[in-house]
């Protein structure tokens, strides 16, 4: 591989783990403070580019379908947890999973109830719908627009959680949930306003992936291999480990792809045995 | 002889035994004909398997008997592994099934071929690999579909005709059976046209991010990206290689698209000004054809027919042409019927040959169409060639067992 190929391809690494860092931040955040494992977050990222497709094709405009898309997502995900998901705090991590899991399945099968199993296509905006030359190495100005995006989302959580009272409410009652109810906030409320925030994060990454690889009843599963892996490598929990994840899985995959192309997605699943052999809690997680 | 009852009755029982009634009974027709279809409804071919299971039903919905005798139709989930689809199919030919169609996946359908030929049933299927008419053929096994060879040499051949400049090509192909059939023939093509293979990147089955593949291509800087695959892989690796600017100074060629289907998830600014194989188009005149988008339409509300519908209903067709061809539904008789046979299918006048068993067909060489070319909603594209492109029998390997 020429050392301009590697430049190239560690650049689109860096792209696809701003994309990879999106899809997993929710799930890393709810499993960091709620300490619930939800296997349904690949499924809110499933009605996101669902109701974004909707939406484009409703109004024809893609940036509605960006704003809807998420809060398509966000609703869902906090009906979910008020009416079933909260059930299931107390008990074990397998019955969340089994539970989750379901809900996930049940949203996939009604998607392709109410459309059908094909593939769909979701315009790029018009105004992002060229390509942009770094040197020789040419880039789609969307995928730029999501990298974009993506750090934006990136440095506006790291604020909510560091800099507001939402955010030491949230740390705190993800160390003691006791305590924090004891000092009179409502802490169920609190898991519940994460979870909707989680699941809008989930949906912002699915109705942003949505022009990049348009919609299949199936792209929810699929994210949720990547997100958790993502959110393996960088430890669980841990929001700045889910941006360095994503950008490790990001490159691996991408410079893999010259150098064995056929082991390219087999290659993300070694990084992550190496990064848990090295460091079993994840690259920042905690032990 | 002494004539007493114990030799009255024993006497009676034989000829009885021996009486054209009694002795037909075993080939007399059964009540109805049942029939197993192997589709994926969930795994890495769950959003093709609806479709194609649907084309499949209506075809014997339509037709209702075949040989006279009433159709009873039942779908297994193959969950897009061969193994369990072998499975499947040796539950439902345990309970007495011997007629089996369905599956385009090219490892899923060989192994089912095996299972089938060796259980003494008969099947036809529409997988693409060339090995299903070559050298994995059986007696029992049937196919509708082009093979890989028709795909790359009906699509390749005619656009390095039409475009003598374009030499150098890279190829982004899908590691599995089929995938690796359509590269080993375009290789072989390109090696005969004198165009020079830059490259090729294999991906697995599971991937879905393919910028790096695509970057690949890129830095190769080919006069042709050609995309070996099938179903939703071709559909993102295409739309990222366009996302990527490929369109600007290269041609994209895209041997086996299933055709409508795929260009509506593609939308017409990505197909536009890319070539295409495939198997059926709704826009041929055909008799078959009008047949089945009558019935297309009627089920679904006024929807165009695509490729999956089309290719579920020819292999139903099929099953209930040799059947009537031979007057029986017994598996050897509609084997021989079958042999040869021609009828008007979904693109026309079609021939099973009975050398490998490969239904001779046209195969499309498409390119996309602007927007502002598109006389309705479905008219991606327009047919550049119909090619009958299949190798000789004698050359495709195929030694009939």
């Amino acid at each position: 591989m020429s050392a301009q190929l590697l430049l190239f391809q560690l650049l689109n690494g860096l792209g696809i783990g701003m994309i990879y860092f999106l899809l997993s931040v929710g799930l890393t955040m709810i499993f960091g403070l709620m300490g619930f494992v939800n296997f349904a977050h690949g499924a809110f990222y499933l009605v996101a580019a669902y109701a974004a497709y909707s939406v484009s094709l409703l109004t024809g405009s893609m940036l509605w379908a960006l704003l809807l898309g998420p809060l398509a997502a966000g609703a869902v995900a906090l009906a979910s947890e008020r009416l079933l998901l909260r059930r299931t705090y107390a008990l074990p991590h397998e019955a969340q999973i089994l539970v989750t899991f379901a809900l996930s399945l049940i949203l996939q099968e009604t998607v392709i109830l109410v459309f059908d199993p094909l593939s769909k296509n979701v315009p790029v905006p018009d105004f992002l719908s060229g390509i942009v030359f770094l040197g020789d190495f040419v880039y789609p100005a969307y995928r730029l627009a999501v990298v974009g995006v993506a750090a934006a989302v990136a440095l506006a959580m790291w604020l909510a959680l560091e800099r507001t009272r939402f955010g030491a409410i949230l740390r705190a009652g993800s160390e003691s949930a006791e305590m924090v109810s004891l000092l009179g906030v409502d802490v169920g409320r609190v898991f519940m306003a994460a979870f909707a925030l989680g699941g809008a994060l989930a949906g912002l990454a699915g109705a942003l992936a949505a022009p990049l690889r348009g919609v299949e009843p199936f792209m929810g599963l699929e994210a949720l291999g990547v997100a958790f892996v993502v959110v393996v490598v960088g430890g669980i929990g841990s929001f700045a480990g889910a941006l360095l994840g994503g950008l490790l899985i990001g490159v691996v995959q991408s410079v893999m792809s010259s150098l064995w192309p056929e082991g390219a997605r087999l290659m993300i699943y070694a990084a992550m045995a190496f990064v848990l052999l090295a460091r079993p809690a994840g690259l920042l997680g905690r032990a | 002889m002494p004539l007493n009852r114990r030799t009255v009755l024993g006497a009676g029982a034989t000829a009885l035994l021996a009486s054209p009634v009694v002795s037909r009974r075993p080939l007399a027709q059964p009540a109805r004909l049942e029939v197993a279809g192997v589709y994926s409804l969930s795994g890495t071919f769950a959003n093709v398997g609806d479709l194609l299971n649907k084309g499949n039903t209506w075809a014997f919905e339509h037709y209702r008997t075949a040989a006279g005798v009433p159709i009873n139709y039942t779908l297994l989930d193959d969950q897009g592994d061969p193994g369990r689809a072998v499975r499947r199919v040796q539950e439902v030919m345990a309970a007495g099934t011997r007629h089996i169609v369905g599956c385009t996946n090219s490892a899923i359908a060989l192994a089912v071929a095996r299972e089938v030929h060796r259980a003494g049933g008969i099947y036809i299927h529409m997988a693409g690999a060339d090995e299903a008419t070559g050298s994995e053929c059986n007696r029992a096994s049937f196919r509708w579909p082009g093979a890989s060879f028709t795909a790359v040499n009906a699509t390749v051949r005619p656009f390095i005709e039409r475009n003598p400049q374009a030499k150098r090509w890279y190829t982004i192909t899908g590691q599995y059976v089929f995938g690796e059939s359509l590269l080993t023939n375009t290789r072989a093509l390109l090696q005969e046209a004198g165009c020079q293979h830059l490259g090729n990147s294999y991906h697995s089955l599971s991937e879905r991010e393919y910028s790096g593949y695509i970057t690949a291509a890129l830095a190769a800087r080919p006069d042709v990206l050609a995309i070996l695959n099938f179903g939703n892989q071709t559909v993102d690796v295409l739309r990222q290689a366009v996302s990527f600017g490929m369109k600007r100074n290269t041609k994209i060629v895209v041997p086996w698209s299933t055709g409508l289907d795929q260009y509506q998830a593609w939308g017409p600014d990505i197909c536009d000004g890319v070539f295409f194989g495939v198997n059926y188009w709704h826009g041929v005149q055909a008799p078959g054809n009008k047949v089945i988008q009558d019935v297309v339409r009627q089920k679904t509300g006024g929807q165009t027919t695509n490729y999956l519908h089309a290719c579920g209903w020819a292999v139903g067709q099929l099953l209930v042409e040799a059947a009537n061809k031979a007057g029986s539904t017994d598996v050897p008789a509609m084997i021989r019927a079958l042999e040869g046979l021609s009828y008007e299918g979904p693109t026309g006048t079609e021939t099973v040959r009975a050398e490998d068993h490969q239904v001779i067909k046209d195969y499309y060489l498409m390119l996309g169409k602007p927007r502002s070319r598109m006389a309705d909603r479905d008219d991606f594209a327009e047919v550049l060639a119909g090619t009958k492109a299949f190798q000789p029998p004698d050359r495709t390997g195929c030694r009939m067992a």
